[in-house]
């Protein structure tokens, strides 16, 4: 058993050596626990919103797709919406240090001032560990947890893998309709979808 | 927002100015535009009707690239929005197989450097000649290095509308062929995946992936949320083909599979579309392991040294006699050895053995070197390239079918049995073995005997010395069989006694010939077509009758005469029949028409243009007479494009009730009919039914009126 136990560690430890992947959540099940600081200062842990639906969003200030969304305000609306609702919105930042997007926490407040952002809190996750953990890939990606803690949504946040803001018009609001339907008490209508925008700019390095 | 980046990247561009007085901390990219954007065309002009390839050509910055239409785990394929000349229409862009570019832990579809997306054009059959066309789009190109900049282009092309279709543009009408013809293609694949563990299993088979060995095979997805793009794909060999284990992607999530996995599959050097549906494996798919890295053989078992390489050859040569297009011949020359006896009669036959055998080692050796020099001069060729030149195969065919005359006793060479036994120890006996040698070289062509295409893929992959080591050990193996009989006197004794039974044997021995011959035409057939075909039919025939003069011939020779017109008449039919087959075709064969449909004829008469209406049929032969010597003519060219006349084509080839039903109205229950609409509306005009150019030059006249 012991002997196993080195193994799986051994074959993990060979698995971060050969490079760092993303994890893969499955729908339906619990969504990994994790724990960072906000821009505030503050440690946040997803586990303290147990009961409460909860969104996921990852963000890079110079990401010309996430420009498209909080220069429009749609990014900002649903936020006020959602958050007016209950919903607990988190805005997760994993750019490494030196690449587009890194935040400190003055730096993100900065930003949240100037971009009238209103979700819950900005998590500074420059080690990347929670994107992994996610596989979040672009900016923004989506991600839904029902108030069961339990994975809803993963995807983009709309179906208009564009940059041009003219694809706001008529694009299907896939996390919107997400959290309407966990509302109603229905099973989420569309669960995946494809996730697009920029490459989370992780460390290549690590 | 585009205004902003517009303004980082000039205050950037600033900055750098000053770059060298301030540390690089921040490492901004150069300024703007990373890619530059125009738009190519493949011909000088477009012909009204006709469809052409435009390209939208990318030169991205070093170290920046562009996206695949899948871009992988982030960015955007460009994005054309086209503002065309009335009925001008754009087809879907021919991607050409992107590269794989890792970003983190992330992956990326998309290209670097110098990139063309064609894109098909088509001009409506109503495009004024003589005039331009304005082709322009505003493009939205996705361009990143570590971080993504969108640039918005407006591009355009003037085209020229010309009345015949334009010639090639020199400089990118070959680059934009190249990329068509290097972009995936659909090679009648068959694919499936099924669940394997937490993975999916994708198996793919079909001759083109037989004995694939490549460590760089790879899967691109066509959408983006199939499989889990990052992930390494592992790969499983089999005889006919491959299976990839792919990590699945969100389209798995939740317990759900997708309807299908498309996508390309790259693969030694080439790449082909594979669409799979759930279900499992297609047989051959797996058994053979992981290639090894580094292997990359399209084909052809690699992993083993040149020793194993010449011994899989020689044997592979020596299997090769028995194949049915070499075995007759080979089988006739040995048995001629047996009539000699001992003595003086035995030296005469090793010396037989030996000519052959330097013949057909000889050939093996040319061969290799051609093959050889073709690879090194880049094209993409194998066993058995020559069979992919159409001349070849008809000649190919036609030698074949000499051969089986003459074993069928039509008429004698000198592989028969009494050319060997008058002429063994003379000079001409051992050219003929000589060239026997040659002929069975050029015969076992089509035939790939076992082991032989495992030692040939490899040493295609060698160089040059090594290759040509593995093909003279082909060789070697191929001329061992009657060498042997030469020189060894027991093999030679054991061979059956030279009786009648010879002549019954050989002339059982023509059927293996004729199937070879009619195989050959069959491959002619795939490679060019029904028309090609019967020429080498026609050619066939003519070979046949020269065999019969030639032998009507011998027989007067053998009887005393003299048969010099006779062996003239043969020698010309047969030059005829080959000439016929080999002949490269004109150019300006068919005139383009239009497949008839009512609906077009009601459309291109409401236009006010006169229209010729061609009922026809492949298998109806005065409508190919009336095509090749009235229609498909300069003068009747000239008219068409003169009077601006629509041609339209109801091909009655295949059963239609359609065409049945517009002939029988015309008072016609078969092709041909010829019918022609005046400019200025009226019944069609119905024309004879033996053509001359003269009459459709006429009609079309009046038809402008």
């Amino acid at each position: 058993m012991i002997g196993r136990r080195t193994l799986l560690a051994a074959a993990a430890a060979a698995t971060l050596a050969a490079g760092p992947a993303l994890a893969l959540p499955q729908l339906g099940q619990p969504a990994p626990a994790f724990t960072a600081m906000d821009a505030a200062g503050k440690p946040v842990s997803l586990s303290e919103f147990a009961g409460r639906t909860v969104v996921l969003e990852w963000t890079n200030s110079g990401c010309p797709y996430v420009g498209k969304h909080y220069n429009s305000g749609t990014m900002q609306a649903l936020q006020k919406k959602e958050t007016a609702d209950g919903v607990v919105w988190l805005t997760v930042s994993s750019s490494a240090p030196g690449m587009q997007g890194y935040f400190t926490g003055p730096t993100a407040r900065k930003w949240a001032a100037k971009e009238h952002w209103s979700g819950s809190h900005i998590l500074l996750d420059s080690a990347g560990r929670i994107g992994r953990e996610y596989g979040a890939r672009n900016t923004p990606h989506m991600f839904v947890i029902d108030k069961a803690g339990k994975v809803a949504y993963m995807g983009g946040i709309d179906d208009r893998p564009y940059e041009d803001p003219e694809s706001l018009k008529g694009a299907k609001p896939y996390v919107a309709m997400a959290l309407a339907d966990l509302k109603a008490g229905r099973p989420v209508a569309v669960p995946t979808s494809q996730p697009y925008g920029c490459s989370v700019k992780y460390n290549s390095a690590d | 927002m585009r205004f902003l980046s517009g303004l980082i990247g000039l205050v950037v561009g600033a900055l750098g100015v000053l770059g060298a007085l301030v540390p690089a901390a921040l490492a901004e990219p150069e300024p703007g535009p990373h890619v530059t954007a125009t738009l190519v065309a493949d011909h000088a002009g477009v012909a009204p009707g006709q469809t052409i390839h435009v390209a939208l050509r990318q030169q991205i910055q070093p170290h920046w690239h562009t996206y695949w239409k899948n871009p992988g785990d982030s960015g955007e394929p460009p994005r054309l929005a086209w503002t065309l000349p009335a009925g001008f229409t754009t087809g879907d862009i021919v991607w050409p197989t992107p590269g794989k570019l890792p970003v983190g832990p992330l992956m990326n579809y998309g290209y670097e450097g110098e990139v063309l997306l064609p894109i098909p054009l088509t001009a409506p059959a109503t495009a004024k000649a003589g005039g331009t066309a304005h082709l322009a789009a505003k493009v939205e190109i996705l361009v990143c290095a570590e971080i993504c900049v969108p640039e918005t282009k407006d591009i355009a092309l003037d085209l020229p509308v010309t009345t015949a279709p334009a010639p090639a543009d020199p400089t990118w009408g070959p680059k934009i062929a190249q990329v068509i013809a290097a972009a995936p293609q659909p090679a009648g694949l068959s694919a499936a995946f099924q669940p394997k563990g937490p993975n999916i299993a994708l198996a793919i088979a079909g001759p083109a992936l037989k004995g694939v060995n490549d460590a760089k095979a790879y899967f691109y997805p066509a959408s983006a949320t199939t499989i889990d793009h990052a992930k390494p794909q592992a790969i499983e060999r089999g005889p006919d083909g491959l299976t990839l284990t792919l990590a699945p992607g969100y389209d798995f999530q939740g317990g759900h599979a997708p309807a299908a996995l498309a996508g390309v599959l790259a693969v030694g050097g080439r790449a082909y579309e594979v669409a799979a549906n759930p279900g499992p494996a297609p047989p051959g798919t797996s058994g053979l392991g992981p290639p090894a890295p580094g292997d990359v053989a399209a084909a052809g078992g690699a992993g083993f040294g040149l020793l194993a390489a010449s011994v899989f050859a020689f044997v592979g040569g020596l299997i090769l006699n028995l194949m049915p297009c070499v075995f007759p011949i080979l089988a006739m020359k040995a048995t001629s050895l047996a009539i000699h006896g001992g003595g003086e009669e035995r030296a005469a036959a090793r010396a037989q053995g030996l000519a052959f055998g330097s013949g057909a080692l000889v050939t093996f050796v040319v061969l290799a070197a051609v093959l050889i020099a073709l690879k090194a001069a880049g094209s993409a060729v194998g066993w058995g390239f020559q069979l992919q030149s159409p001349p070849v195969v008809a000649v190919l065919a036609l030698l074949m079918l000499a051969v089986a005359l003459d074993l069928s006793g039509v008429f004698d060479v000198g592989t028969s049995l009494q050319g060997a036994g008058t002429g063994l120890a003379s000079k001409g006996g051992l050219a003929g073995a000589f060239f026997t040698g040659l002929l069975a070289v050029v015969v076992a062509a089509p035939c790939t005997a076992p082991f032989m295409g495992t030692a040939l893929g490899w040493a295609l992959t060698q160089p040059a010395a090594a290759a040509l080591v593995v093909f003279a050990a082909l060789g070697l193996g191929f001329a061992a069989p009657f060498v042997a009989v030469a020189f060894v006197p027991g093999l030679l004794a054991r061979l059956p006694r030279p009786g009648p039974w010879m002549e019954v044997f050989r002339k059982a021995m023509a059927f293996p010939m004729y199937g070879a011959a009619l195989w050959l035409a069959w491959v002619f057939a795939q490679q060019t077509g029904a028309d090609d075909l019967a020429k080498l039919f026609a050619a066939g025939v003519i070979v046949a009758l020269a065999a019969w003069l030639a032998g009507l011939a011998q027989k007067r020779v053998a009887l005393g005469g003299r048969a010099v017109g006779l062996t003239a008449a043969a020698a010309l039919a047969t030059l005829v029949a080959v000439g016929a087959v080999v002949w490269p075709k004109d150019a300006a064969a068919e005139l383009t028409s239009e497949p008839y449909s009512a609906a077009r004829l009601a459309e291109l008469r409401a236009e006010g243009r006169p229209v010729f209406v061609n009922y026809t049929a492949a298998w109806c032969v005065s409508c190919q007479v009336n095509d090749k010597v009235a229609i498909s003519t300069g003068e009747v060219r000239s008219a068409f494009a003169r009077h601006k006349v629509a041609y339209l084509k109801a091909d009655w080839t295949k059963r239609d009730a359609s065409i049945a039903a517009e002939l029988a109205s015309h008072g016609r229950a078969g092709v041909p009919l010829y019918l022609v609409y005046g400019r200025s509306g009226g019944d069609g005009v119905i024309l004879p039914s033996i053509l001359t150019p003269d009459i459709v030059v006429k009609a079309v006249e009046a038809a402008d009126r």
